[in-house]
C-alpha cells in the first residue's frame, strides 16, 4: 500500500512537471465550454437542470474523459524506455502498479473539471448550493474510473507512435457516443439505446441526476463497473506482457 | 573439450545442492517467432559465484537474461533463484539487475528516479549510499534526460543496487563507457562483490569477462558452447590463424578451405590467412598440400574468431547429427564458412 502510494506520488509529480501536457488537458474542454455554452447558454433548462449547467457537466466530463485516458496512454512513452521493466524488478506488484498509475489519471483530470465547473459559476451563470458543486464534482470524477483504465490499457499495447492515434478515436468515439458533443435525446433510437451502454454517457448522466436531485441511476453504476472489471482484467494481461522490450 | 563436462556433472548433481544454487537454469528455450533465440540452456551458478556471459550479438544473452529475471516467460524449462521463482526472489529484493537499454523515466532528476525505485523496495539500500557506490553523487540532481551514455548506464547501476540484492544481473553494463570509465565501473564492482554477492553479467569483451568473472559461459546461437575460466575459455577458443605466402594460390583457394581445422580463408597482399579452429591440424595439412608455402606464422585470433571457432563447433555438432538420422550415406559437413 505505502509502495502503491509513493509510486503514485512520485509519478504525478513527473506528469504535473509536464505543464505542456497539464494545459493540454485543460484547454480544450474550456473553449468548447465557452463555445457550447454561448451559442446554446441562453435556452430554458435541459433534463431538469439549466442548459448552463448541462453543458458545464458534459464538458467537465469531455475534459476529465480525455485527461484520464491521455495520462494512462503516457505509459507506452514510459515502457520504451524500458521503465515498465525495471519496475518489473522491484517490489511493486502488477495491482499496485495499476492503482498507482489509475490514481494519477484521477489526479491530472481534475483540473479540467474545476476549471470547466469554475467557468460554469463565472460565465455560465450555474447558481447551486455547495454541497451540488461538491457532489456534481464528485460524481463526474470518481464516474472517470474506466477512463483511467482505458488509458492503462492504451499504454500496456500501443507503441508510441501508434497511442496517439489510438487514444484521438477512442476519445472521440466516447465523447460522441456518450452525447458529450450533442446530447443523446437529439440522437437516432439506436444511438440513444447504444449510449446506455457506453461508460461516457453515465459520467455525465450520473453528475446531471446528482445535479437534479434525482436518485442515482443503478443501471449507470453497473455499467461504470462492468466497463472497469473488464478493461482491468485487460490491463492485467496487457501488464504482464509489458516486461517484453517494446 | 572438459568445461563442458563440468557443466554435465553440475547439472546432474543432487538435489540438495541445486536448491541452494543463486540461479538454475533447467532445459530454457525461448523461440521469438521463427527465430530460435534460447535453445536449451542449462546452467548452475552456486552463490558467491562471479559469471560473465559472454556471446556475440543474437547469441541468446539477453533473452536468457531476460526469463531469468522473469521478464519474459520461457516456451520451455525452468528457473530458479534461491530456490524461488524469479518474481519471489526479485519481490524478495534477492535480485538486483541493471537492464540494457533505457530503464530512466523522463521528467525526474537522477535522485528522484533513485529513491523511487528505492521506496519500491521492502529493504532497500539508503538512496545516497546507492548514489556513492554507482559514483554517481555528483549528478544527483540532474535530469535524467541530459546525461550521457556513461552516466546513464551508472545511474541503470545504481537501481540494480538498490535492492541490496544478493544476486546481481548486468546486462552488458559497460556498453556504452569509454575505457577510463569502464574501468572505474569495474573497480566498484570488485569493491561489490568483496562481500560475496552473486554477480551475472553479460558482455561482448572477452577481455572483460577473463578480468572479472571466475567464470565465463560462451553463448552462440542460443546455446551453452563453453563453460570454464576465463583462461580455459581462452585457451578452447584460441581460433588461431595461420598465415603463409602461397605461390599460385589463387587456383587452390577452395581446397584450403576444405582443410581440415580450417574455417575461413581470405587473402592479405601475397599472404593467405587461414582462420582455424584447429591450427596444428591445419598446418600439418597445408604444409601437405601446399609444399610450397614459406614464411609461416601461426598467430592467436581475435575475439571474432573464437566466436566463430565456437559456433562452427555447434553447428557442424548439430549437423553431423542430423546428418545421421536423416540421411546416413551423406558426409556429415563438418565446416561452416560463415
Amino acid at each position: 500500500m505505502t509502495m502503491t502510494l509513493t509510486y503514485a506520488a512520485m509519478s504525478a509529480r513527473a506528469t504535473f512537471r509536464n505543464a505542456r501536457f497539464v494545459l493540454f488537458t485543460v484547454a480544450l474542454p474550456l473553449a468548447l465550454y465557452l463555445l457550447f455554452n454561448g451559442l446554446y447558454g441562453g435556452r430554458g433548462d435541459e433534463a431538469g437542470i439549466t442548459v448552463g449547467a448541462y453543458l458545464m457537466v458534459s464538458m467537465a466530463a469531455y475534459g476529465g474523459i480525455g485527461a484520464a485516458i491521455n495520462a494512462g496512454a503516457r505509459i507506452a512513452v514510459e515502457r520504451q524506455t524500458g521503465w515498465n521493466r525495471q519496475l518489473r524488478l522491484s517490489a511493486l506488484t502488477p495491482r499496485g502498479y495499476m492503482a498507482a498509475k489509475s490514481a494519477v489519471s484521477l489526479l491530472v483530470a481534475l483540473p479540467a473539471i474545476l476549471l470547466v465547473f469554475l467557468a460554469g459559476a463565472l460565465v455560465g451563470h450555474v447558481r447551486m448550493p455547495l454541497h451540488l458543486w461538491l457532489g456534481g464534482g464528485l460524481a463526474v470524477w470518481l464516474s472517470l474510473i474506466p477512463f483511467a483504465v482505458v488509458g492503462l490499457v492504451i499504454g500496456f499495447v500501443a507503441t508510441v507512435d501508434s497511442t496517439q492515434s489510438l487514444t484521438v478515436l477512442v476519445y472521440m468515439a466516447m465523447a460522441v457516443l456518450g452525447g458529450l458533443w450533442i446530447p443523446v435525446e437529439q440522437l437516432s433510437p439506436f444511438l440513444q439505446h447504444l449510449a446506455r451502454a457506453v461508460p461516457s454517457y453515465w459520467t455525465a448522466q450520473i453528475a446531471r441526476d446528482v445535479l437534479a436531485g434525482v436518485a442515482l441511476p443503478l443501471r449507470g453504476i453497473g455499467v461504470l463497473l462492468a466497463w472497469t472489471v473488464v478493461l482491468a482484467a485487460l490491463g492485467a494481461v496487457a501488464y504482464r506482457r509489458s516486461g517484453r522490450k517494446a | 573439450m572438459p568445461t563442458r563436462d563440468r557443466v554435465a556433472a553440475v547439472a546432474a548433481g543432487p538435489r540438495g545442492r541445486a536448491a541452494a544454487a543463486a540461479v538454475e537454469l533447467t532445459g530454457l528455450h525461448k523461440n521469438w517467432g521463427s527465430v530460435q533465440a534460447v535453445r536449451g540452456v542449462d546452467v548452475i551458478i552456486a552463490p558467491g559465484e562471479v559469471v560473465a556471459v559472454l556471446g556475440p550479438n543474437g547469441a541468446g544473452k539477453s533473452t536468457t537474461i531476460d526469463m531469468l529475471l522473469g521478464l519474459t516467460a520461457p516456451d520451455a524449462g525452468t528457473v530458479r533463484l534461491f530456490g524461488e521463482a524469479p518474481g519471489i526472489a526479485v519481490r524478495e529484493g534477492r535480485v538486483g539487475a541493471m537492464l540494457q537499454s533505457g530503464a530512466l523515466l523522463p521528467d525526474v532528476t537522477v535522485r528522484e528516479l533513485v529513491a523511487t525505485f528505492a521506496a519500491l523496495h521492502r529493504h532497500p539500500l539508503p538512496v545516497a549510499e546507492a548514489l556513492r557506490r554507482a559514483g554517481i553523487a555528483d549528478i544527483a540532481g540532474q535530469r535524467t534526460t541530459k546525461l550521457s551514455g556513461g552516466q546513464a548506464q551508472r545511474v541503470r547501476f545504481a537501481l540494480a543496487l538498490v535492492p541490496d540484492p544478493e544476486l546481481l544481473v548486468l546486462d552488458e553494463p559497460t556498453v556504452a563507457m569509454d575505457v577510463e570509465v569502464r574501468r572505474s565501473f569495474w573497480s566498484s564492482m570488485r569493491e561489490l562483490v568483496a562481500d560475496g554477492r552473486t554477480v551475472l553479467f553479460a558482455t561482448h569483451y572477452l577481455e572483460e569477462a577473463d578480468d572479472f568473472a571466475d567464470r565465463v559461459l560462451v553463448l552462440a546461437g542460443g546455446r551453452v558452447v563453453a563453460d570454464g575460466t576465463g583462461a580455459q575459455i581462452k585457451a578452447a577458443v584460441s581460433g588461431r590463424t595461420v598465415s603463409a605466402v602461397i605461390p599460385d594460390v589463387e587456383g587452390s583457394r577452395s581446397s584450403l578451405s576444405a582443410l581440415p581445422g580450417v574455417l575461413r580463408v581470405e587473402q592479405v597482399g601475397p599472404r593467405v590467412l587461414l582462420h582455424c579452429s584447429d591450427s596444428d591440424a591445419a598446418l600439418r595439412a597445408l604444409l601437405a598440400a601446399e609444399p610450397r608455402a614459406h614464411d609461416i606464422e601461426v598467430s592467436a585470433g581475435d575475439l571474432e574468431d573464437a566466436f566463430l571457432a565456437l559456433t562452427a563447433r555447434t553447428v557442424a555438432d548439430a549437423d553431423a547429427a542430423h546428418h545421421l538420422t536423416a540421411d546416413p550415406a551423406s558426409a556429415p559437413s563438418t565446416r561452416s564458412s560463415r
